[in-house]
């Protein structure tokens, strides 16, 4: 049973993200090598609010097209830019504006111009059928009310064999439902 | 899972998977000491260690068939 309309689920991640601010690198240390962190801005690390690796799973190829749903400050992003490489390339996709602007920083520190960060919902992809050959998210399916939709959308501009890789929370057991009833934890 | 074969999704793995608890909780800035200390206090002392999973999931697109009907 959703526990809070679309509207606003979407105003309550946006301004949770919007704001939000990180000094530390306690949930990047959790899920990438200490390789993985030095080659990145502090800008993406200190911001990494995934729940998982999906570039790792991903196995990506030199060459390779991506699109990283609800990019955030572009961890994943940057990462799959240098896996990639100049023959290959990145697009961002999130709705908040603090996160793309962000992200579009950190892969400019970052010296990569495969990448390519845009404003938009994970439910609607400005992008063409069958024209990415990866798709990743981390953290970010579970903040949609309308899954089956997003997932509906990566498979469209998906390429024929093209490849998912995606990390989220998953339940064995029901949360409470004082729990379910909280922003907070719906951002989270 | 079952909606990324509803979809048409295939292949579809789990390819990692791990406990998420209350210190996973604690790293994110997202969430406030007083939202920590509501779901101390709400969950099971049981269950504080292990709130829900982490998990990485792996799926491929199909070859060589019509695309699978689009949900709203």
């Amino acid at each position: 049973m959703a526990h809070f309309r679309d509207e606003d689920a979407r105003a309550i991640i946006r301004e949770a993200y919007g704001q939000v601010r990180s000094d530390g690198t306690a949930v990047a240390s959790t899920f990438y090598s200490p390789e993985e962190l030095s080659a990145l801005p502090k800008g993406a690390v200190e911001l990494a609010l995934g729940v998982g690796q999906p570039v790792r799973c991903a196995e990506l190829r030199p060459g390779e097209v991506v699109l990283d749903l609800g990019c955030g400050a572009g961890i994943d992003t940057l990462l799959a830019a240098r896996a990639v490489g100049p023959a290959g390339h990145v697009v961002g996709l999130d709705m908040t504006p603090e996160m793309v602007e962000r992200a579009r920083r950190n892969a400019a520190t970052a010296g990569l111009d495969n990448v390519k960060v845009r404003q938009a919902m994970i439910e609607e992809i400005p992008l063409p059928d069958a024209s990415v050959d990866v798709v990743i998210s981390n953290g970010v399916l579970n903040l949609s009310t309308r899954k089956s939709r997003v997932l509906a959308e990566a498979l469209r501009v998906l390429r024929q064999g093209g490849r998912l890789s995606i990390a989220d929370l998953v339940l064995d057991q029901a949360l409470p439902e004082d729990v379910l009833k909280s922003p907070a934890a719906l951002a989270g | 899972m079952k909606k990324l074969f509803n979809v048409g999704f295939e292949e579809v793995t789990v390819a990692e998977r791990r406990p998420f608890g209350l210190d996973e909780l604690t790293r994110y800035p997202l969430f406030a000491p007083d939202f920590i200390d509501f779901m101390r206090k709400v969950m099971p002392p049981e269950r504080h260690h292990e709130l829900v999973f982490s998990i990485v999931v792996t799926a491929r697109k199909r070859v060589g068939e019509a695309p699978a009907p689009q949900p709203h």
